[in-house]
């Protein structure tokens, strides 16, 4: 029953992005969320969004994932598109209505919030589809690294992270069989009102609580049998490295990013 | 007429996606009225997958189970119904022990089934005397009990509805020696007295020996055999070959056999063994022993 439910959308390969610097990747993410909303006139977005397209060409992923991840958030583009539309009022006016007005203008505005959302979740969805979630972890953890100075432990941040992500399957599995075990003795889940079903999560919920805490116990007494005092003085398994393939990205997002901000000085603003 | 049969059924885990995967390939058994199924084979070849199937937990792909000649999918909606005449015991069923006493978690079965206070009272009663658990245990927090005492708190779940077919997922493992016996002759006693057809998934062949009439054998999804179990042992060489053990007396007496001995076949449990060993002995062995 629960096993459509897939956490993490890391989709293993091989390509440029997969083998990227875990960290340049995360930043290079970000400085890209911000870069969109850098141009001012169509070039510039096509641009911006021309990137986005050969970086998922790059990826080798599937296009029909990447569109699966903007799925979700099409009803909040249209919500946001709609507000601009009705709420910008300058421009020719095309229809009006009593307080509704829909101009040029205001079409202009919504479709670009429109491509600059979708540009900004596929953008972000490639980071998490090409790095798996205990890599993103790792980078989240060095990156946080001078945060220290204001007494974050980062270390055990990221720990509980990683392990909260490691769970997320173990007790997705654990939910089904609880789940079926309750079937088994009759436990009706799937009809009633409101209430008698809230009644009926409780012969699921304490086994898994009670069996989340066990698992918590036998984990901490694990890693102390493998003595594990947090992280000062922890070496790693995996080094994070940068090599060339990483400068020139980060170098071609740089242009990226100088090329709009020379567009919109060069091109007449559309919004 | 059998009481719980399959027929042709195959199961496929998330059909039409990268990861299909077949979990039970063509399974057809029929478990007659008062049998004692003894279910065995590997992880992963397919025993939790069909016994899920017998009380329409999961739902074949293709093929059918039917239930006193029933299709039990027949009306989806009434599926729960069919829960109620196979009562199916989980792996490591103490688990999924919720309520406040050991009391209350034996009658949620019997209450989900809509039956009058009195008789879920002597359901659950009943339940506990077959499974050893004292009363006053009753009125404890599940989660006071001994693991042994949790275990068989589950069974007495499953008992008190009192189906028809009673269908137990290796409800020995983790149990002492002295536990997994204590429970494995409770079954016994349980099937002996109501007439329950029982299945009984198992990794142990000591245990299945000691308990089963009939053996089903699972490999990669298949029934590899569905015999008697002195059947099912003879052939050793076979159970061997996919990897599955013969019990250690069964091996010794083989071996005796081919350096000669006398002691005859079909040996399986301790018992059998003395019974065969002693009049040897008393005659003062064949050659040198």
């Amino acid at each position: 029953m629960l096993n459509g439910i897939t956490i993490g959308q890391y989709f293993p390969g091989d390509s440029l992005l997969h083998r990227m610097d875990p960290r340049v990747k995360l930043v290079l993410t970000f400085v890209y969320i911000f870069a969109v909303f850098i141009p001012q006139n169509w070039i510039g977005l096509a641009l911006a969004v021309g990137f986005l397209v050969f970086s998922v060409a790059v990826s080798r992923l599937p296009v029909k994932l990447v569109l699966k991840s903007v799925k979700p958030i099409i009803p909040l583009i249209i919500f946001t598109s709609a507000l601009n539309i009705f709420y910008v009022s300058e421009g020719v006016h095309l229809f009006d209505w009593g307080f509704i007005h829909i101009t040029t203008q205001g079409l202009v505005t919504a479709a670009f919030i429109g491509i600059r959302i979708l540009s900004l979740i596929a953008g972000s969805s490639l980071l998490t589809y090409t790095t798996s979630p205990t890599t993103l972890t790792d980078a989240l953890e060095r990156l946080m690294k001078p945060l220290k100075v204001v007494h974050l432990n980062v270390h055990e941040l990221a720990m509980m992270m990683t392990i909260a992500l490691r769970f997320i399957p173990t007790l997705v599995e654990e939910t089904d069989k609880i789940m079926s075990a309750q079937k088994a003795r009759g436990a009706d889940m799937e009809s009633g009102g409101l209430m008698q079903r809230v009644r009926a999560l409780i012969p699921i919920l304490i086994p898994l609580f009670v069996s989340s805490f066990r698992r918590a116990y036998e984990l901490a007494t694990a890693m102390e049998c493998r003595c594990y005092r947090g992280g000062e003085g922890r070496t790693r398994m995996k080094q994070l490295h940068m090599n060339g393939m990483d400068g020139v990205c980060i170098a071609v997002l740089a242009v990226l990013v100088a090329g709009l901000f020379v567009l919109n000085f060069v091109i007449p603003a559309a919004l | 007429m059998p009481v719980i049969e399959t027929k042709n059924i195959t199961y496929t885990y998330s059909p039409g996606t990268p990861f299909q995967m077949d979990a039970m390939t063509d399974v057809s058994i029929a478990v007659e009225k008062g049998d004692f199924v003894g279910i065995i084979g590997h992880t992963g070849s397919g025993k939790s997958t069909l016994v899920q199937h017998l009380n329409g937990l999961l739902r074949p792909t293709s093929g059918q189970v039917l239930l006193g000649g029933q299709d039990i999918w027949a009306e989806p909606k009434k599926i729960r119904a069919v829960r109620f005449r196979v009562g199916l015991v989980f792996q490591y069923p103490e688990h999924q022990l919720f309520e406040e006493t050991a009391y209350k978690d034996i009658a949620f079965g019997p209450k989900n089934m809509g039956l009058p206070e009195e008789e879920i009272d002597g359901r659950v009663r009943r339940a506990a005397e077959f499974v050893g658990l004292k009363p006053e245990l009753l009125e404890k927090s599940p989660f006071e009990l001994s693991g042994g005492e949790k275990r068989r708190v589950a069974i007495a779940g499953v008992m008190a509805m009192q189906p028809e077919v009673l269908i137990l997922d290796e409800p020995t493992a983790g149990l002492d020696p002295k536990g997994r016996d204590m429970i494995l002759e409770q079954i016994k006693a349980y099937q002996q007295e109501n007439g329950t057809t029982v299945l009984l998934v198992s990794h142990s062949m000591e245990d299945i020996a000691r308990v089963a009439k009939r053996v089903l054998v699972m490999n990669k999804g298949r029934v590899a055999m569905f015999d008697e179990t002195a059947a099912v042992f003879s052939r050793a060489e076979e159970l061997t070959a996919i990897g599955l053990a013969i019990p250690a007396v069964t091996k010794v007496f083989m071996m005796l056999r081919e350096k000669g001995y006398p002691v005859g076949d079909n040996v399986y449990t301790v018992e059998q063994a003395v019974g065969r060993l002693l009049p040897l002995m008393k005659k003062g062995g064949g050659t040198d022993a």
